[in-house]
């Protein structure tokens, strides 16, 4: 007969016995502030997609990840005094040889992670695959349809864009953003090896996902020589405070994307130092143009002049830089464009009086879907840009979300996106300026403004068709550009500026403009 | 005969209380705004799409249907499928929607497996430290009630209930992480990593567990059979210790009970800020990416440690004091 007293002990003892080998037996031995030659710990603030085939997702903190393994035919550095220079590592030398063709020579002696030799069947199955229409990141200036790869020999790869009727030169920027994947990986499919781990030619080599920390340690075949650190660990942490904890108490090394006010704190610690770059990143106010009343873009342009993006930037403080165009000033072909829509009062009762809508008078009630805790001080500027625009009579209510709702919320649908004006940016690691132009303003992918014009689609394509990189760099600047820029179909507020903050020990660490580095040569003694 | 009949008869309350709250949760998931199958296709998914997967997954049924089939699965221990993590636990987001070669998904089983023993160790750790700070306090403010043991006891009560967690986590991580270097503070990487966010959860319980011990040490010690201790020959400490404390402990005893089931669910604010591994972090991650099978699975499983605890709570009452009938 089991009495209460008898089974609360035998109960006692299970749930000791069972308690025991969950508890951590090491918690007197581990420390938290290990000395010397330690893995570079990055705190990220964005999650990654579970898969690691690099053509299966546009998410930035993966492609940082990428960064730190993969190769890449050139790296561009995107300084703003000198945004389209390409340096080159897995090619030697890239060549327009006619306004169809362009020629990568091959450096050699390189080998994958995982040991095979990188050569132009690489370079070539990479295009091919990436380029395939049910990839995800559709990052090319056409489907595998419209370009032929050929390998003269093993170190030489020459792209042939005739079939397509664009430039070849569209593959010069797009060389220093694709990471190179390995043939043999690519021959496994989109549910082989690819998305199952990263196999690349860079200074790290992927070694696993523990939870939601990325493990990379030093490759020591890296051609330029091993790393000397002996790894790196990529963590997400989606909480700004505790990154920033975590760095001021030595646990990471580096963090991202901090809210302007924690750099005064950061800069305020003797053991930290803050990276601030003007980035690839622009922030838009996005207007949903398929459905009433952001259709006219009479409408759109009479927002833009209620907006005073002075005003913005004053709030954003150090996390942002002044711009006025789509994209950012480290991108091939920037300029100021001249008909950029300024605050402009009188220019926008203008525009609404001859849209039939005085004072605003007539216009349905308009949402504005903004989010928070991703991008710096969105609520803050959102607000101010709703009393702007309401002053104008503009009848503008601010729907601030969380990220997790807003992102179900951004892109166009048929008939129109949510809301009829959403905040977001937009990021692309190359001075490439398609991959913000076209993606979103060409009728064949418009993804969140959701715009279909003619004459925009035409200006697109014509910059598309140059024949060379100074051509097409003076249709951009003369007529793409400011083609958009007539017809507003988002307003770029301004660029971000990209903010890191690291131990004083970190030192050559190189840090692109999009977030992605290059540890290769860095120390954290 | 009684233990058999008692643990009949709570177990069969705890199931309907677990079905009670399996019910509700999976119904007020399905009420809130935010399309599950819009998270996990992505944002540039086609409606047509959604629509296809979303039939695909039941998610168009009525809810009462859904439910029955889920509720058939947790029968048989299956709890699911995440609908966003992988099978590593990695916590992702961004994938695109006809990324066919997505990894497998996680089981929901195993994300909790993964992440509750972190939390169990947590929420041990906060109960011994409350315990070491309430029990010299709550009792010196029992047994000298109106003197400056009672006083000190209540002052130091209402501070500890006055500092909000979120504000004294980060104030300790600046003091005695970023300052001292005593201690590690971010992420788990062993027992070290536990203390800091275990005694911030300790500080805000021990106001309760205080007041409980001091109020019941209190009343305990105005009994006749206390008065009688001495008049036995018994000395002052064995009438405290082996009467008075005995005897009020029980309050003390169901109290722990209901904080550590509530510690189990997961602490929300402060496994977040302290980036601790744990079912809290998990949750909210969960409910940040709609993801309905998680925060379904945590929220029966926890349920049912909150039933199981206070089962045993009771059972432990009634050997301290057998007058008790649960």
């Amino acid at each position: 007969m089991v009495d209460r007293r008898d089974f609360l002990k035998g109960a006692a003892l299970g749930g000791a016995m069972f308690g025991l080998p969950r508890l951590n037996p090491d918690f007197l031995i581990n420390s938290a502030f290990a000395a010397e030659n330690k893995p570079i710990v990055f705190q990220s603030a964005e999650n990654i997609t579970g898969n690691w085939d690099p053509t299966a997702h546009t998410t930035l903190s993966q492609k940082n990840i990428e960064g730190f393994c993969m190769g890449f035919l050139a790296r561009a550095p995107m300084r703003p005094e000198k945004p389209d220079e390409i340096v080159m590592e897995l090619a030697t030398d890239i060549q327009v040889l006619d306004p169809h063709k362009i020629q990568f020579k091959l450096r050699q002696g390189i080998t994958f992670h995982d040991g095979q030799p990188f050569t132009a069947a690489d370079v070539k199955a990479t295009f091919e695959y990436g380029s395939l229409p049910d990839r995800p990141a559709q990052w090319y200036p056409g489907n595998n349809t419209t370009f032929d790869v050929t390998t003269p020999d093993d170190f030489t790869v020459i792209v042939d864009t005739t079939k397509g009727g664009y430039g070849s030169s569209l593959f010069v920027f797009l060389a220093a953003f694709l990471p190179i994947m390995s043939a043999k990986d690519v021959a496994g499919g989109p549910n082989g090896p690819l998305s199952q781990r990263l196999n690349g030619t860079g200074p790290f080599k992927f070694v696993a996902q523990q939870g939601n920390t990325t493990v990379l340690e030093a490759f020591p075949g890296y051609f330029k020589g091993a790393p000397k650190v002996p790894g790196v660990q990529v963590q997400f942490v989606g909480d700004a405070t505790t990154r920033l904890l975590s760095l001021l108490n030595g646990q990471a090394s580096i963090i991202e994307r901090l809210e302007p006010e924690q750099v005064e704190t950061a800069k305020q610690n003797a053991n930290v130092k803050i990276s601030s770059l003007v980035s690839v990143e622009n922030k838009y106010l996005w207007f949903r143009c398929s459905k009433p009343p952001f259709n006219d873009p009479r409408l759109r342009l009479a927002a833009c002049h209620a907006i005073d993006r002075s005003q913005v930037l004053e709030i954003l403080g150090d996390a942002g830089h002044g711009s006025n165009n789509f994209i950012s000033p480290i991108k091939f072909g920037y300029s100021d464009l001249p008909n950029y829509p300024a605050y402009d009062p009188e220019k926008c009762q203008a525009l609404l009086k001859e849209a039939g809508f005085p004072n605003g008078q007539g216009l349905p009630p308009l949402e504005y879907i903004t989010s928070t805790g991703f991008y710096p001080k969105t609520k803050e500027y959102g607000e101010l840009i709703t009393a702007m625009l309401q002053e104008q009579g503009f009848p503008v209510t601010l729907n601030v979300m969380e990220v997790a709702a807003w992102n179900e919320r951004l892109y166009d649908r048929p008939g129109g996106g949510p809301g009829h004006m959403i905040d977001c940016g937009w990021s692309t690691g190359s001075p490439e300026p398609d991959l913000i132009i076209r993606t979103h303003f060409h009728s064949s992918s418009k993804r969140i403004c959701g715009i279909v014009d003619p004459e925009i689609d035409a200006v697109l394509d014509k910059e598309r068709g140059a024949g060379s990189l100074e051509e097409r760099k003076q249709v951009l600047q003369t007529e793409t550009l400011p083609t958009i820029a007539s017809k507003m179909p988002a307003l770029s507020l301004f660029t971000s500026v990209l903010i890191h903050a690291m131990r004083k020990e970190l030192d050559g660490l190189f840090i692109n403009p999009a977030g992605d580095m290059d540890a290769s040569k860095a120390t954290d003694a | 005969m009684f233990v058999l009949s008692f643990l009949a008869r709570r177990l069969l309350q705890g199931f309907v209380i677990i079905f009670l709250v399996m019910f509700l949760i999976f119904t007020l998931l399905r009420v809130v705004p935010g399309d599950p199958v819009r998270l996990m296709a992505g944002g540039m998914a086609p409606e047509a799409l959604i629509e296809q997967i979303a039939t695909q997954m039941g998610l168009r049924d009525p809810i009462l249907v859904q439910f029955g089939r889920y509720a058939a699965h947790v029968v048989q221990g299956d709890f699911g499928q995440s609908f966003v993590r992988p099978a590593d636990g990695a916590a992702t987001g961004g994938a695109a929607f006809n990324d066919a070669s997505r990894s497998e998904r996680a089981e929901v089983l195993t994300l909790v497996a993964q992440t509750a023993p972190r939390t169990f160790q947590l929420a041990l750790t906060a109960i011994l430290m409350a315990l070491l700070i309430s029990l010299p306090l709550g009792v010196a403010g029992g047994l000298y009630p109106g003197r400056w043991p009672d006083r000190l006891a209540l002052y130091l009560g209402s501070i500890f209930v006055s500092l909000p967690n979120f504000w004294l986590g980060i104030v300790l991580i600046l003091l005695l992480s970023v300052k001292l270097a005593w201690l590690p503070a971010i992420g788990y990487q062993g027992f070290a990593w536990t203390i800091l966010p275990a005694f911030v959860l300790a500080i805000e319980m021990a106001p309760f567990m205080i007041r409980t011990l001091t109020v019941s040490v209190a009343q305990v010690m105005q009994e006749y059979f206390i008065a009688a201790g001495p008049v036995r020959g018994l000395s002052r400490s064995r009438v405290v210790l082996r009467h008075g404390l005995k005897n009020a402990s029980v309050p003390l005893l169901n109290l722990l009970g209901v904080q550590f089931s509530m510690l189990l669910g997961g602490v929300l604010v402060v496994e977040y800020i302290f980036d601790y591994p744990g079912l809290g972090l998990l949750t909210i991650n969960a409910v940040l990416q709609r993801d309905f099978p998680l925060i379904q699975g945590i929220a029966i499983i926890t349920s049912a440690a909150f039933v199981l605890i206070n089962i045993a709570v009771d059972l432990l009452a009634t050997t301290i004091d057998p007058r008790l009938d649960y």
